[in-house]
């Protein structure tokens, strides 16, 4: 009997989320299969890579990111560097040295210095806050107010300070916001559901539902995605069609792999390379389970995935 | 060596001697000063607030303790260690547990007539009375919380006398984990047994004695229903295989047994038959409850709930029955909440709130004014601040408002009366943490139910009728328990409460040995599910800490 081909496209679809405006705005979601499977129906948009930036600086121990910055002194010129890498399809500037318990650096200063970036760049942005509850609803709330306009998204509100970061983002400043929760597919649908009780429009909501770097637990991270996306289509569960966005970059550089050093353990060989490929292998795992986009930190790692995404489609 | 003076409010004042570093709980309960302590000294209870007179103690103040009362001295006993004399005040409401023992009515009369139900109806299906001894017989309950009992005429089968009484082993913990791990410690297979036999057990077989003119010693039957710790701690048997993997108790079944071999002060030879354990966490008061709840004898398919310190569920009918137990926690009897309380005066048992003015409407056990909220109370409690959009479906207060106060913490409370409503003069309040410890209670019935019907592959739809039993009170608002997500969206008229089922059970069984060896039948039979360790239970526990449910559509 000749093989018959079946497409599983569903009539639920992921919710399209659009960050960013006029032409480089960039568009999650939107399909009606499970990941990748465009076999069984066209995805229109395709998973989406970021590239982060941080207001700690970088890494010093890694040559080719040293190269990639040359000359950049602050955050506003490692956005600029950032922004014109090609394959990255959004920036990230993450906001780790507000961190109360870091350098504290103030929210007015965030604030200025991200305007600053937005005014200066064309991509669309998204602001990753420090993991500081507090600090990162005042944050959040300041940078959708000064970022008006510029559809940008915050990235994210957890279950503690939802209700301001929705008030204060989407409802007040029609930004996008993400809902952080950690491998769980119910708490991700709780969070979403409080969300959309608060009036938040879910268009305009993502999810980052929590990742590892590969090998560290990575199942729970497959299961989650795995689930939420089945939830999505074949149940039709609209409070888990939100588009996931996965920071991948905060797990890939902070396991022993992506620091300890070439001199310490030849046998492991180069940490740039060691960290790019853990960076590469999270993200594509990241992608083949559900996320719509991932942020990356290394250059090398944006092109690589981003060629594997382009294969792909 | 340093002179430590208790002096109880409502007690004799004792004298110990202690070295420095001795922990002052601790103390107390070797000089028999009666001091709850539910987290069996790990600071995490604040029940064992005790005020320091004169002298001194090293101590660590916690949240339980304010800024005013430290300044005042109060201390936990348990935080607090000797460092020269002292002189110590505890106060009537450290020690509880202790009101139930001297009054051994724990239980109002009309109360045990309701949980005793007629055992009549037991032996109306084939069974038959008749057992070999002929004079009193005495059936116990012992509970983790309560102790109930009752005498019967043997021959008759008539009810002679009934009692209750707080287990005296609350002072070593509230649940059976803190107790197990209590009697592991040194003398503590001694201090247990103590606690329920001697300061429990045999003041309420005293009491039923002079209720009904007679001496203990014309007690020749006796049986025991009570959970596997229990059994455990009672006999003084090693329990700690009940807490660790995996979980085999040392015994199911106990045979041979005579008040003589386990220190009851009833006629020597007296048989004492205790009902037959299931598993680690189904005890002898579950297969004791399920004679009673008659679902053995019955083709509807029938889910049997137990709300005590623990919930446990049974689900089945004559072909089968599976059981598991979940870890609900003591929420149901008032455990762990800030305000709660047993089913007994002074509890608020029915609430409403006004979904306009969001002011509380209550009903008081015994009609006075309120000490604190019971099970059932909390039950409509949640309900209604949930309807009423007070707080979120993760419990957590959405708006400030005249009746929602927040602490320096941050933490909400709602307001169900003010100091000068209430019996104590303190107010009765609901807090998040209170509003979270219940949500977890009820997620963890709700997805214990949802397990078991995946386990067997049936629908909600399936259960014919839920029997619920246990200390929440009759009051139990079944249409704000299904609102909340607690207990299965079906019909209401499917839904029934019936009491101490336990105790019943243990009734029937002391006056016919045709339904001891029923229970021994229902005990063998039933399929234990150990939920801690089954595949995808915590996702749906988790699902269900959410009001009502993660997933709506199955309360819509």
């Amino acid at each position: 009997m000749a093989y018959k081909k079946s497409p599983q496209a569903f009539k639920a679809s992921i919710n399209a989320v659009t960050i960013g405006t006029g032409d480089s705005a960039v568009t999650l979601g939107g399909e009606n299969v499970m990941p990748l499977y465009t076999f069984d129906a066209p995805i229109e948009h395709r998973p989406a890579v970021g590239i982060a930036v941080s207001d700690t600086g970088i890494r010093t121990d890694l040559p080719k990111l040293d190269e990639f910055y040359e000359g950049a002194t602050t955050l506003l010129d490692r956005a600029q560097k950032a922004a014109q890498l090609k394959e990255a399809d959004f920036l990230s500037i993450v906001l780790d040295a507000a961190d109360p318990n870091g350098d504290n650096r103030s929210v007015e200063d965030c604030v200025a210095e991200v305007k600053a970036i937005a005014d200066a760049v064309d991509k669309p942005l998204v602001i990753e806050g420090c993991k500081n509850v507090e600090k990162d609803t005042e944050l959040f709330s300041k940078v959708a107010e000064a970022l008006q306009g510029k559809n940008v998204l915050l990235l994210s509100a957890r279950e503690e300070n939802y209700k301001t970061v929705g008030a204060s983002t989407v409802m007040a400043y029609q930004q996008k916001m993400g809902a952080e929760s950690a491998d769980d597919i119910n708490l991700a649908k709780q969070l979403n559901v409080l969300i959309t009780q608060l009036g938040v429009d879910p268009g305009s909501v993502v999810m980052n539902v929590g990742t590892a770097a590969a090998g560290y637990g990575f199942e729970y991270v497959v299961s989650t995605m795995d689930r939420v996306k089945s939830a999505a289509l074949e149940q039709n569960d609209g409070m888990l069609q939100m588009p996931i966005v996965t920071p991948v970059a905060s797990e890939a550089w902070t396991v022993k792999e992506s620091l300890v050093s070439g001199d310490d353990i030849p046998e492991w060989g180069d940490v740039e390379e060691r960290g790019i490929q853990m960076e590469v292998t999270t993200a594509a795992a990241c992608l083949a389970s559900g996320s719509n986009a991932v942020i990356l930190m290394h250059p090398e790692s944006v092109k690589t995935i981003s060629a594997f995404v382009a294969d792909l489609m | 060596m340093y002179t430590i003076i208790f002096k109880q409010e409502d007690g004799p004042e004792s004298k110990v001697f202690a070295d420095t570093g001795a922990n002052l709980l601790e103390l107390a309960q070797q000089a028999g000063v009666a001091i709850d302590a539910p987290c069996s000294g790990n600071g995490t209870c604040g029940k064992c607030r005790v005020r320091i007179m004169s002298g001194s103690v090293e101590s660590k103040q916690t949240m339980h303790i304010t800024d005013d009362e430290w300044e005042d001295n109060w201390r936990l006993a348990c935080q607090s260690t000797v460092s020269g004399d002292a002189s110590i005040w505890v106060p009537a409401t450290a020690a509880d547990f202790k009101k139930g023992i001297r009054t051994a009515g724990l239980l109002s009369p009309a109360e045990m007539e309701r949980y005793l139900r007629d055992t009549g109806r037991i032996f109306s299906s084939g069974l038959t009375r008749g057992v070999d001894q002929t004079g009193l017989g005495v059936a116990i309950d012992i509970g983790t919380t309560t102790v109930t009992a009752a005498l019967i005429d043997l021959a008759s089968g008539e009810v002679k006398g009934k009692a209750s009484a707080g287990n005296g082993q609350i002072r070593y913990g509230g649940d059976v984990i803190n107790r197990i791990i209590q009697q592991s410690r040194p003398h503590g297979v001694e201090k247990l047994r103590h606690a329920v036999r001697e300061e429990t057990i045999i003041p309420i077989l005293e009491e039923l004695s002079v209720q009904a003119g007679a001496a203990t010693t014309d007690i020749t039957r006796c049986t025991i229903a009570g959970n596997t710790t229990m059994q455990h701690l009672f006999v003084g048997a090693d329990a700690q295989s009940i807490r660790l993997e995996p979980f085999v108790p040392e015994f199911l079944e106990l045979h041979g047994k005579t008040a003589a071999d386990l220190g009851l002060p009833i006629a020597p030879d007296a048989p004492v038959v205790f009902a037959p354990n299931v598993g680690s966490y189904v005890g002898g008061d579950i297969s004791a409850g399920v004679l009673d709840t008659m679902m053995w004898d019955s083709d509807e398919l029938t889910l049997f709930i137990d709300l005590g310190t623990n919930g446990e569920l049974v689900l089945g009918n004559r072909d089968y029955l599976l059981c598991c137990a979940c870890s609900a926690g003591p929420a149901f009897e008032g455990g762990e909440i800030s305000c709660g309380m047993r089913a007994t005066d002074g509890a608020i048992e029915e609430i409403s709130i006004d979904d306009a003015t969001h002011e509380p409407r209550y009903e008081v056990i015994g009609g006075g004014k309120p000490l604190g909220i019971c099970g059932s109370g909390l039950i409509d409690t949640v309900a209604e601040l949930f309807h009423c959009g007070i707080i979120s479906p993760k419990g957590r207060f959405i708006h400030d408002e005249p009746r929602v106060i927040r602490d320096e913490y941050g933490t909400a409370e709602y307001v169900l009366a003010y100091p000068d409503q209430t019996e104590h003069g303190k107010a009765v309040t609901i807090n998040e943490t209170d509003i979270n410890n219940f949500i977890r209670a009820k997620g963890a019935i709700f997805s214990a139910v949802r397990t078991m019907l995946k386990g067997i592959d049936l629908p909600t739809s399936s259960i014919e009728r839920v029997m619920i039993a246990g200390g929440i009170g009759s009051g139990i608002n079944m249409a704000n328990a299904i609102s909340i997500g607690m207990l299965p969206k079906i019909g209401l008229e499917r839904y029934g409460y019936i009491g101490n089922s336990s105790l019943t059970g243990a009734c029937a069984m002391l006056v016919s040995k045709d339904a001891e060896n029923k229970v021994f039948e229902i005990g063998r039979n039933m399929t234990y599910l150990e939920l801690s360790t089954y595949p995808g239970y915590m996702d749906e526990f988790v699902a269900a800490c959410f009001l009502p449910h993660t997933d709506a559509s199955l309360f819509a």
